[in-house]
C-alpha cells in the first residue's frame, strides 16, 4: 500500500470525548493505555487536541446539552478522520435511550464508524474497534490517494 | 571556508540532511525505550515518521496566515543550526541561532488567541531562558580549554575534553532534559501526551504545520546530542557512545520524576548549571596554570 | 567646504533652526526649517565624516560666548530650583556655579591648547547624531501636532518644543568635538537644560517632578565635571582631553577620569542614576526617541570611550565594567516586570548602555570595537522602537503592552516597523546581536574571578532580554480572526518617513555589517586597540570566533522564501482555537459555559511578579549600584 495509508494506519492518534458517560467506559479507555493492554505499541496516543487527532472515541449518550460540543470537536478534526462510539450508551442510549434529555446514541449527532458496545467495553473489543476504524480508514485513505 | 571540490565538505553536509532522520529515529528509541522501562512493548522506532507523514497528509488547518512560515522558520533555523555545528563554526552564533528556532516557534504559538498555546509560549520562554546561559557558559568553558570557540577547535586539540570538563558533561544534563521536553522540565509541551494547558505551546498546530515542528524538535535533539558527542572529539565513536549514555539518563530521569514547575526548572538549570560550570572553569584554568 | 564652515553648519544651526521655531510658531515655518536642518545636517556630517580628523581653534571671542552663556545657564537652573522648591537642584548648581566663578575671576581663564579636536570617534557620534536625530525631529512634525490635538490645546507650544528638540542635536553636536574639558561640560550642562525642559514640555505635575529629578541627577554629573576641572588643572596640568589623554598615569589622573566616569554614569542613568530616565518616559515619545535612547544618553558612554585608553588595565576600568554589567542584568530583569512600553524600552536603553560601558572597561581592543558597535547598531533601532511606540501610543490610547494585541491587523505598517526594531535587538543576524557576540568574546580577555562575574551577569541579562522581547513580540503578533479589515492604515508621511529610514537603515546597516565595522567602527578606534576584530568576506573575525554574516543572510532569506512556499503550496484554512468545549462562533476567544453563557478566554500578560519585585529589586539595584561606584572610587583613591 501507498506510504501515507500506511502512515495513517500507524499512527492514529486519539480524541477521548466524554458525552455523559458514568465513566465506565472511560476508565476502560484509560485502561487500555496502561502497560497491560498497550495500546502505544500500535501508534495510539491519547492526544487531547482534536486539530491533531485522527480518531474520535466518544462515550456517553449524546443529549441536548453537549451535542453542540460534540459536533464542534467533530469540526474541529481534521480529514481524514474516523468517529468511535464506545459503550453501549454511545452506540444507541441503552438504558437511557428514552431520556427526554437524551438524544440517544451519538449517531444522531455525528457520523460514526465503528459500534463497539459493552457495558462496560472491554479494552480488548475497544482496540478491537479501533483496528476496525483503521480498516475503515485504510479504504478511505486509498480511495482519496487514488484521487477519488 | 567551505570549499566545493574537498570530499571533506560533503560529509558535514551529509550529517545536515541526515540529522531530523537521526533525530528521529532517536526519539523512536526513546519512545521504545520509556515503553520496556513501563513494562510495556511500546509502539516501532519508525513511529515518529509514521506519525509525520501522517501529519503532512493532514487537511491543513491554521491558527493564522503567519502559522506555517513561522513553523518552517523552526525547522529551518534549527537545520541551520546544525549545518553550524557540522561545519565547525562558532558555538556562540550556533547557540545564538538555535535561539532564532526558539523565538520562531514561540511567536507562531503566540499567534493563535489559543490561552493554551499562549500560556505554553510563555513557559517556552523560560524554558529558552533557563538553558541558554548555560549552554553559553560550557562553551566558555570549551574555549578556555581548546583557545577559541570555534567547534572546529576541539577537533584541533589532539585530547579529549571529557577529563578536562567533567562538572561541564554533567551540566548538560538539566539541558537535555529540558531541550527534549523531559519530566520534570517539560513545562511547555510534553512528548505526545496532553497536559494540563492541552498541548502546550503546540496545540494550535495540526497537519503539516506540526510535521514541520516535529521536524524541527528532531533536529534540535539530534543537535543537542552532536554537541555531546563533542566531549570526545579524538574518538567520534566514544563521543556517540556519550551522547547515547545521556540520552538514557534523561529517559530515566523522565521515568522516575513527576512533571516540576517552571520556576524549579529555572533553579534547577541555572544552578545547577552555573555552580557546576564555574567549578569547571575554576579547576581547568588552576590545572592548566599548573601544568 | 572648510572646517570652520562644517562645524558652523553642524553645531550652530540647529541652534538657529531652533531659535526660528521659538520664534516662528508655525506649523509650515517649522516644517521647512527642520527639512532643511535634517538636510544639511546629514551632509554636513557626511561631509565632515569624509575629510577625517582635524584640529579647530574658534575665534578666541567664543571662549567668551561659552562662558557667559553657562552662567546664564547655572542661574537658569539655580532659579528652576527656586521656583520647585527643590534643594538639591539649588545645592548642586551653586556647587558649580561657585567654583566657576572662583576659576575665571579669580584664577584666571585656563588655556587649552585646541578647544576643539575632532577626531573618527566624534565624526561617528556626529553621524549617529545627525541622521538618527533628524529623522526623530521630522517624526516630531506629526506627533506633536497629533499629541496636541489629544490633549486639545488651544495655542500650540510646539514653538518651544522644536527650539529644544533642535537645540539639543546642536549641543550633542557641539560635545562631541569638544577638547576642552570646559567646553565639553558646557555642551554637557546644555543637553542637561534640554532634557529638562523637554520633560516636563506638557506641564503636569508628574512631568515636573520627574523632569527636577532629571535635573539634579544630571546636576550630579555637572558637578563631577568641575570637580574634574579642579583636579585638571591644579594637580594634573590641564583640561586639554588630548593632553590628559597622554599622561602618565598618576593617582589624580585617574581620580580625574574616576569623576568623568561618575560623571557618565549619571548622563546614561546607570544604577544607581537611573531613576531620572524612567522617569522621563512621561515626556512626548519623540523626545524619549531622541534624548532618551539614541542619542543625549549616547554621551555618557561617549565620555567613557573617549577615556578608555588611558586607564587601560586599571581598577577604575574593572570598575566600569562592573558598573556596567551589574545594569545590564539588573535592568533586563526588571522589564520583564514591566507592563509599560516606553517602561521596557527605557530598562532596555539602560541596560544596552551598561553593556556598552561593559566592552569599553574590559578595555581591550575587541572590548572597544564592541563597544561602539553595539553603539551604533542601537542607537538606530532603539530610535525606531521608540518611534513605533508611539505612534502605537497615539492610536491605541495605551501604553500597557497587553493592549497591543492585533495590532498587526489594525496598523501593520508600524507593526512592521516594531517588529523590526525588536527583532533586530536580540536575534542574529542584525546588528546588536552581533556586538554581544563580540563583547562575549571581549570577556575572555578579562581577569578569571572579575571575568566570572561579569559573564553571569551579561548570561542572566542577555536570558531575561530575549524573554521581554520575545514575551513583546508576541503580543504583538497575536492575530484575532474578527478584526480581519484589511482597511489601510492611515499614516502621515512624518511618520512614514522617519520610521521607513529608520527601517532601511537596520536592514542595510546589518546586512552590511562587514562594512560598517571596517568603514565605521574600526577607523573610530584609537591607534593600539586595532586588531581585535575585522571583517572578511564572509565573516566577522575575532580571535576567538567567527560571525558568518552574508552566508547567514542568504540562509535566513532563503527559509523566509521556503516558508512561504509551503505555506501556499499546502494552504490551509484558519479556523478557531481549541477552548476544550464550545466555540462561540465569530468570536475567537469565547466560549460557552454553563446555562449556555459566554465567557471569554482571557489571557494576561507574563510579568512574574511574585519573582520580579520591582520596588525591591529597584531598591536593592540603586543600592548595589552606589556601592560599586563607591568602591570604584575608593579604589582609586587608596
Amino acid at each position: 500500500m501507498r506510504t501515507m495509508t500506511k502512515a495513517r494506519i500507524k499512527s492514529p492518534w486519539v480524541l477521548h470525548f466524554d458525552c455523559g458517560s458514568c465513566n465506565g467506559c472511560d476508565i476502560e479507555i484509560l485502561a487500555a493505555q496502561t502497560p497491560r493492554f498497550d495500546i502505544e505499541r500500535f501508534g495510539i496516543v491519547n492526544i487531547g487536541d482534536p486539530k491533531q487527532a485522527d480518531v474520535l472515541l466518544v462515550t456517553g449518550p449524546a443529549n441536548k446539552r453537549n451535542q453542540r460540543v460534540l459536533r464542534n470537536l467533530y469540526d474541529q478534526m481534521p480529514a481524514p478522520k474516523t468517529v468511535i462510539a464506545i459503550g453501549e450508551c454511545a452506540c444507541s442510549g441503552a438504558i437511557f435511550h428514552n431520556c427526554p434529555n437524551t438524544l440517544g446514541g451519538v449517531d444522531k449527532v455525528i457520523p460514526v464508524d465503528v459500534y463497539v458496545p459493552g457495558c462496560a467495553a472491554r479494552p480488548e473489543q475497544i482496540i478491537d474497534g479501533i483496528m476496525l476504524a483503521l480498516q475503515k480508514l485504510e479504504k478511505i485513505s486509498e480511495c482519496q490517494e487514488e484521487g477519488g | 571556508m567551505v570549499d566545493l571540490l574537498n570530499l571533506n565538505t560533503y560529509v558535514p553536509a551529509l550529517f545536515v540532511v541526515l540529522a531530523p532522520v537521526i533525530g528521529g529515529l532517536l526519539m523512536g528509541i526513546d519512545r521504545k525505550l520509556t515503553a520496556r522501562m513501563q513494562s510495556r512493548i511500546g509502539p516501532p522506532i519508525l513511529q515518529p515518521f509514521y506519525d509525520a507523514i501522517k501529519l503532512w497528509g493532514k487537511q491543513p488547518f491554521l491558527a493564522s496566515g503567519l502559522q506555517p512560515i513561522l513553523a518552517f522558520g523552526y525547522f529551518g533555523f534549527s537545520v541551520a543550526a546544525y549545518a553550524l555545528l557540522a561545519f565547525g563554526q562558532d558555538i556562540l552564533l550556533m547557540i545564538f541561532t538555535i535561539a532564532v528556532a526558539d523565538v520562531c516557534l514561540i511567536v507562531a504559538s503566540f499567534n493563535s488567541k489559543s490561552p493554551y498555546s499562549n500560556i505554553g509560549a510563555k513557559r517556552e520562554l523560560l524554558v529558552m531562558m533557563s538553558y541558554e546561559p548555560v549552554m553559553i557558559l560550557a562553551a566558555l568553558n570549551i574555549s578556555i580549554m581548546t583557545g577559541t570557540f570555534m567547534i572546529q577547535g576541539i577537533f584541533d586539540i589532539t585530547v579529549p575534553l571529557l577529563p578536562y570538563l567533567p562538572l561541564t558533561f554533567l551540566a548538560m544534563i538539566p539541558v537535555l532534559v529540558v531541550n527534549m521536553k523531559k519530566s520534570p522540565f517539560d513545562v511547555s509541551a510534553s512528548g505526545h501526551a496532553h497536559q494540563e494547558l492541552v498541548r502546550g505551546i503546540y496545540t494550535e498546530f495540526s497537519g503539516y504545520t506540526l510535521a514541520l515542528i516535529e521536524f524541527g524538535h528532531w533536529t534540535k535533539v539530534a543537535l543537542m546530542l552532536s554537541f555531546v558527542t563533542l566531549f570526545w572529539a579524538p574518538n567520534l565513536i566514544v563521543g556517540v557512545a556519550l551522547a547515547l549514555t545521556l540520552f538514557f539518563v534523561t529517559l530515566v530521569i523522565d521515568n522516575v520524576y513527576p512533571r516540576l514547575d517552571w520556576k524549579s526548572m529555572v533553579k534547577t538549570t541555572w544552578t545547577a548549571g552555573f555552580l557546576l560550570i564555574i567549578a569547571n572553569i575554576i579547576g581547568l584554568i588552576v590545572r592548566l596554570v599548573a601544568l | 567646504m572648510d572646517h570652520g564652515m562644517l562645524l558652523a553648519l553642524t553645531v550652530v544651526l540647529p541652534v538657529a533652526a531652533g531659535l526660528i521655531c521659538l520664534v516662528a510658531n508655525d506649523g509650515l515655518i517649522r516644517r521647512l526649517v527642520v527639512a532643511v536642518t535634517t538636510v544639511a545636517l546629514i551632509a554636513s556630517s557626511l561631509l565632515l565624516y569624509s575629510g577625517g580628523g582635524f584640529v579647530y581653534e574658534p575665534a578666541p571671542v567664543f571662549e567668551t560666548i561659552i562662558l557667559v552663556l553657562d552662567f546664564v545657564l547655572l542661574v537658569y537652573f539655580l532659579y528652576a530650583g527656586f521656583r520647585f522648591g527643590n534643594l538639591l537642584v539649588i545645592g548642586l548648581t551653586l556647587l558649580q556655579l561657585l567654583p566657576i566663578a572662583y576659576f575665571e575671576f579669580v584664577m584666571g581663564r585656563v588655556e587649552v591648547d585646541h578647544v576643539l579636536m575632532v577626531d573618527n570617534l566624534s565624526l561617528l557620534m556626529s553621524l549617529i547624531i545627525s541622521i538618527v536625530g533628524s529623522l526623530v525631529v521630522v517624526y516630531s512634525l506629526a506627533y506633536m501636532d497629533e499629541h496636541e490635538e489629544h490633549l486639545h490645546l488651544e495655542r500650540s507650544r510646539q514653538n518651544r518644543f522644536f527650539f529644544f528638540m533642535l537645540l539639543l542635536l546642536g549641543a550633542m553636536q557641539g560635545l562631541v568635538f569638544s577638547n576642552s574639558l570646559y567646553w565639553l561640560y558646557f555642551f554637557w550642562e546644555m543637553t542637561t537644560l534640554c532634557s529638562y525642559e523637554l520633560i516636563r514640555h506638557d506641564g503636569t505635575e508628574v512631568a515636573v517632578r520627574n523632569a527636577v529629578t532629571a535635573l539634579w541627577m544630571n546636576l550630579l554629573g555637572g558637578v563631577a565635571f568641575v570637580g574634574a576641572m579642579y583636579v585638571g588643572h591644579y594637580y594634573v596640568g590641564g583640561i586639554s582631553l588630548a593632553e590628559l589623554l597622554g599622561h602618565s598615569q598618576t593617582p589624580a589622573l585617574l581620580l580625574l577620569f574616576a569623576t568623568l566616569a561618575f560623571a557618565a554614569f549619571t548622563k546614561s542613568a546607570q544604577f544607581p542614576f537611573n531613576k531620572w530616565l524612567q522617569g522621563a518616559m512621561v515626556a512626548p515619545t519623540p523626545v524619549s526617541a531622541l534624548l532618551h535612547s539614541s542619542t543625549m544618553v549616547n554621551a555618557g558612554v561617549y565620555l567613557v570611550l573617549r577615556i578608555a585608553p588611558a586607564i587601560q588595565g586599571t581598577s577604575l576600568s574593572l570598575g566600569i565594567a562592573l558598573v556596567g554589567a551589574f545594569t545590564f542584568m539588573i535592568t533586563a530583569v526588571l522589564a520583564l516586570n514591566e507592563r509599560v512600553s516606553k517602561g521596557i524600552l527605557a530598562y532596555s536603553t539602560i541596560g544596552n548602555l551598561g553593556l556598552i560601558f561593559m566592552c569599553a572597561g574590559l578595555n581591550s581592543p575587541l572590548g572597544y570595537a564592541a563597544a561602539v558597535t553595539i553603539l551604533v547598531f542601537h542607537s538606530v533601532s532603539k530610535g525606531l522602537l521608540f518611534l513605533g511606540a508611539g505612534v502605537v501610543e497615539n492610536r491605541v490610547h495605551s501604553r500597557l503592552i497587553e493592549d497591543w494585541e492585533g495590532l498587526l491587523a489594525r496598523l501593520p505598517f508600524t507593526s512592521l516597523m516594531m517588529i523590526m526594531g525588536m527583532i533586530s535587538m536580540f536575534l542574529p543576524p542584525f546588528g546588536m546581536l552581533i556586538g554581544k557576540w563580540a563583547a562575549i568574546d571581549a570577556i575572555t580577555t578579562s581577569p578569571l574571578l572579575s571575568g566570572l562575574l561579569i559573564i553571569m551577569l551579561v548570561l542572566v541579562g542577555s536570558a531575561a532580554t530575549t524573554v521581554y522581547y520575545t514575551k513583546w513580540l508576541g503580543h504583538l503578533t497575536v492575530l484575532p480572526q474578527a478584526e480581519r479589515t484589511r482597511k489601510g492604515e492611515e499614516l502621515p508621511a512624518a511618520y512614514a518617513v522617519s520610521m521607513l529610514s529608520l527601517f532601511c537603515l537596520i536592514l542595510v546597516m546589518s546586512s552590511g555589517v562587514g562594512l560598517v565595522v571596517n568603514g565605521l567602527v574600526l577607523p573610530a578606534m584609537p591607534a593600539d586597540y586595532w586588531g581585535g576584530f575585522y571583517a572578511g568576506l564572509l565573516s566577522l573575525e575575532t580571535f576567538v570566533g567567527s560571525f558568518i554574516t552574508y552566508p547567514y543572510w542568504i540562509a535566513a532569506g532563503l527559509i523566509l522564501l521556503m516558508g512561504l512556499l509551503i505555506a501556499r503550496r499546502k494552504g490551509g484554512v484558519v479556523k478557531p482555537p481549541y477552548l476544550s468545549g464550545e466555540n462561540v462562533p465569530d468570536n475567537p476567544v469565547a466560549f460557552r459555559t454553563t446555562a449556555d453563557g459566554e465567557a471569554t478566554a482571557d489571557v494576561s500578560g507574563m510579568f512574574l511578579d511574585h519573582e520580579v519585585s520591582s520596588p525591591q529589586l529597584l531598591r536593592m539595584g540603586t543600592i548595589i549600584g552606589a556601592l560599586v561606584v563607591l568602591i570604584m572610587f575608593l579604589t582609586v583613591v587608596l
